[in-house]
C-alpha cells in the first residue's frame, strides 16, 4: 500500500514534467527517453509489462478473450502516450520501477458468456498489487472491458481519465452523399449513423456523448440536426434561411454555438439544444464562422474575415471583449482550444496547402505540425486528454483521419478506405 | 366579383380545350395526309374534358426543365473571391431577361474549389450565390423567385487538382429548387 502510494506520487511527479517536453522530444527525433535540461534526469514514461493473461476455465472462448484483452489493454496504454509497453520478459532499464498488468478469464458453468474477468495492476518486479478489477463481459463487451481497465491504469498513473473509451464522429462520402460515422478512438468499431442520401457534415458531440449535432441538407437546404447515439433518432434543431453551420456544444451541455446567415452574412449565435436563439454574438458585414467554446465555458474562439482574410478571434459569451488571436498567415480557420486550455489548434492555408497549427492561446510556441508531405490537413479536434488531436488529411489521396500526439509529435492513421473522411470530432 | 368572372372564364377555357382536342384529333386522324406518321395512337375524342389544365403551355415547361435547357448559365469567380467580373455580369444580364419572362423559382447554389477549409468554403459559396442573386434582383428579377444555398467544396464539377479544374468549381450554379 505504501509502496503503491509512493509509486503513484512518483508517477504523478514525472507527469508534471510533461509540458516541458515537446521541444526536447522533437530535437531528439521522437525518442521516448528524454533529458530534462536543468536536472539531466532521464525519464518520462512509465514502463508497463504486459504479463500473463490466462484462461482458468472455459475453453477456447476464454482463451481467445484473454489474448484479446491483453492485446487491447496493451494497445490502449501505448496509445495513451504515457507508457513504454512491453511483453513478458521485458527488462525495464531506464526506470527505478515499473508496472505489470495481468489478467485471468473464467468461463461460465454452461455456455460461453458471460465470462468472468479479473484484471490486475502490479508493481514489477516485486509484484505488489496496486489495482484489481472484476468484470463480467458479454460477447460484445470485451473491448469496452479492456478500455475501461486501461483507463483505470491511466488514472493511477496521472490522476485523470484516459481516452480509451472515447470515439470520433466524422463525415464520410463524396458528391451528393456524405454520412455521419463514428469510430472508436483506436480505429475499431466503425458504424454509420445517417443514411439520407444527402450531405451530412460537421458533427459535434454533446458532453455526455448521448447526442451528435450535425449540419445536414436533408431538409432540402442546410439545417442543424441532432441524433441520439443510442437510438439513431434524428431531430431538427434549427434550419434558418442560409448557413446553419459549425455547431459546438458548450462544456455544460446547456447550449450550442452556431453560425447562422439568416439571409445575411454569417454571424455567431448561441442557441439552446432545442434550437431557440439565445443571443447573437457578432455583428459585421464579414464572414463569421467556426465558433468553438473555451473549456471554461465563458469564452469562445471563432473565425472572421473582417480584416480582409480569415483570422481567429476570441470573444466572451456575451459578445464582448473581442481580441484577435492570429497575425501570422493569410488564412486561419477551424480553431479549437484543448480541454485543459493549454493549446489552441487550427488550420492555416499557405498558398494552396492547408496545414495544422498548434500554439498557446496567447500565440506563443506556434508550430505547424504537418509538413508539406501532409498535403491538405484540416479540422483539428482535441481528445479529452488535451494531448491528442484528430484531423483530416488527403496525404494518401482521399481525405482520411489521423491522430497527432502534441507531446511526442507522432502521428497515426485512424480511418482507412477510399471514400473521403472529413470534419472529425472527438467525443468528450 | 369572383362569382361573375369565374364561370365565364371556365366556359372560355372549356371551349378552348374542346377546340384543341378537336384540332389535335383532326390532325392525327388517319392516313390521308400522312408524311411519316410513325406511331398511331387510337384517338380519344371521347373525353368531355371538363378540366382545362394542360391547355396553356406556350413557352417551355420551366418547372420541369433544368435551367441550362432554357438558356440559364452559371457564373464563375476568382480565387477566394465572390465579386462579379464583367463576364459574370454579362451572363447574369441574360439570365435576368430569361428569368423575368419565365417567372420560375430557382435555387442559386454557391460552389468553391477544394483549397481552404470546409466551413469557410461553405460561407464563401454562400457569398458567391448571394452576389449572383443580388445582381439578378437589381436587374428586376423578383427576390422571391431566387433561393440561395451553398455546397462549398462538397460537390465539385471537375475533380482534378489544377487551376483549370478549380476554376470550374468556383461558381454560382442555377438549379431547380
Amino acid at each position: 500500500m505504501t509502496l503503491a502510494f509512493a509509486l503513484r506520487t512518483a508517477a504523478r511527479a514525472l507527469v508534471l514534467l510533461l509540458p516541458l517536453l515537446p521541444a526536447v522530444a522533437q530535437a531528439q527525433g521522437g525518442r521516448t527517453e528524454v533529458n530534462i535540461q536543468h536536472t539531466q534526469q532521464a525519464v518520462l514514461k512509465t514502463d508497463a509489462r504486459m504479463g500473463d493473461f490466462r484462461a482458468l476455465t472455459g475453453g477456447r472462448t476464454a482463451q481467445e478473450t484473454a489474448a484479446k484483452l491483453r492485446q487491447i489493454v496493451g494497445n490502449d496504454l501505448l496509445l495513451s502516450g504515457l507508457f513504454n509497453v512491453g511483453g513478458p520478459g521485458y527488462k525495464p532499464e531506464t526506470l527505478p520501477f515499473s508496472w505489470a498488468i495481468e489478467g485471468t478469464v473464467e468461463g461460465p458453468a454452461s455456455g460461453d458468456w458471460p465470462l468472468t474477468v479479473n484484471l490486475n495492476l502490479l508493481t514489477w518486479p516485486d509484484r505488489q498489487l496496486v489495482l484489481t478489477k472484476r468484470y463480467r463481459p458479454a460477447e460484445d463487451q470485451v473491448r469496452t472491458t479492456a478500455h475501461h481497465f486501461a483507463n483505470e491504469v491511466v488514472r493511477m498513473a496521472v490522476g485523470s481519465e484516459g481516452i480509451a473509451l472515447t470515439r470520433v464522429a466524422f463525415s464520410r462520402g463524396q458528391g451528393n452523399r456524405r454520412d455521419i460515422y463514428v469510430v472508436d478512438y483506436d480505429g475499431e468499431g466503425l458504424i454509420r449513423l445517417t443514411a439520407n442520401r444527402t450531405l451530412n457534415l460537421c458533427p459535434d458531440w454533446s458532453p455526455d456523448g448521448e447526442k451528435i449535432a450535425f449540419t445536414s441538407y436533408r431538409g432540402g437546404q442546410q439545417g442543424l440536426y441532432a441524433l441520439e447515439t443510442a437510438t439513431g433518432q434524428v431531430r431538427q434543431l434549427i434550419a434558418q434561411d442560409g448557413l446553419n453551420l459549425g455547431a459546438d456544444w458548450s462544456p455544460d451541455g446547456r447550449e450550442l454555438l452556431i453560425s447562422l446567415s439568416r439571409g445575411g452574412d454569417p454571424e455567431i449565435y448561441r442557441i439552446t439544444p432545442e434550437g431557440q436563439i439565445i443571443k447573437r454574438l457578432t455583428v459585421s458585414p464579414a464572414i463569421e464562422i467556426s465558433p468553438s467554446w473555451a473549456p471554461n465555458g465563458r469564452e469562445l474562439v471563432f473565425t472572421s474575415d473582417s480584416s480582409g482574410t480569415p483570422q481567429l478571434y476570441m470573444l466572451d459569451k456575451e459578445g464582448a471583449g473581442k481580441r484577435r488571436l492570429t497575425f501570422e498567415g493569410k488564412y486561419n480557420d477551424s480553431a479549437t482550444l484543448s480541454p485543459n486550455g493549454e493549446w489552441v489548434a487550427y488550420a492555416t492555408r499557405e498558398d494552396v496547402v492547408t496545414q495544422i497549427v498548434v500554439m498557446r492561446p496567447g500565440g506563443e510556441e506556434r508550430r505547424v505540425v504537418t509538413d508539406l508531405s501532409w498535403r491538405n490537413s484540416e479540422d483539428p479536434s482535441w481528445a479529452p486528454d488535451g494531448r491528442h488531436l484528430v484531423f483530416a488529411s488527403d496525404r494518401s489521396g482521399a481525405s482520411k483521419l489521423y491522430v497527432f500526439d502534441v507531446v511526442e509529435g507522432g502521428f497515426r492513421q485512424l480511418t482507412f478506405g477510399n471514400e473521403p473522411d472529413i470534419t472529425p470530432a472527438w467525443s468528450h | 366579383m369572383r362569382n361573375a368572372t369565374t364561370p365565364r372564364l371556365a366556359v372560355v377555357l372549356v371551349l378552348v380545350a374542346l377546340a384543341l382536342v378537336a384540332f389535335t384529333g383532326c390532325s392525327k386522324k388517319p392516313p390521308v395526309v400522312t408524311e411519316t406518321a410513325p406511331v398511331e395512337q387510337p384517338v380519344e375524342v371521347v373525353k368531355p374534358a371538363p378540366k382545362p389544365e394542360p391547355v396553356v403551355p406556350k413557352g417551355p415547361d420551366y418547372a420541369n426543365l433544368d435551367p441550362s435547357q432554357y438558356g440559364i448559365e452559371d457564373v464563375f469567380y476568382g480565387y477566394d473571391k465572390y465579386d462579379l467580373d464583367d463576364a459574370a455580369m454579362g451572363v447574369l444580364t441574360t439570365n435576368a431577361r430569361i428569368l423575368k419572362e419565365a417567372g420560375v423559382t430557382l435555387m442559386v447554389a454557391g460552389h468553391c474549389d477544394e483549397r481552404g477549409t470546409i466551413e469557410y468554403n461553405l460561407a464563401l459559396g454562400e457569398k458567391r450565390a448571394k452576389s449572383a442573386r443580388d445582381y439578378l434582383v437589381s436587374l428586376g428579377v423578383p427576390a422571391g423567385n431566387l433561393r440561395v444555398t451553398s455546397y462549398g467544396e462538397s460537390r465539385p464539377f471537375a475533380t482534378g487538382h489544377g487551376e483549370a479544374d478549380w476554376a470550374q468549381n468556383r461558381r454560382a450554379h442555377f438549379e431547380r429548387p
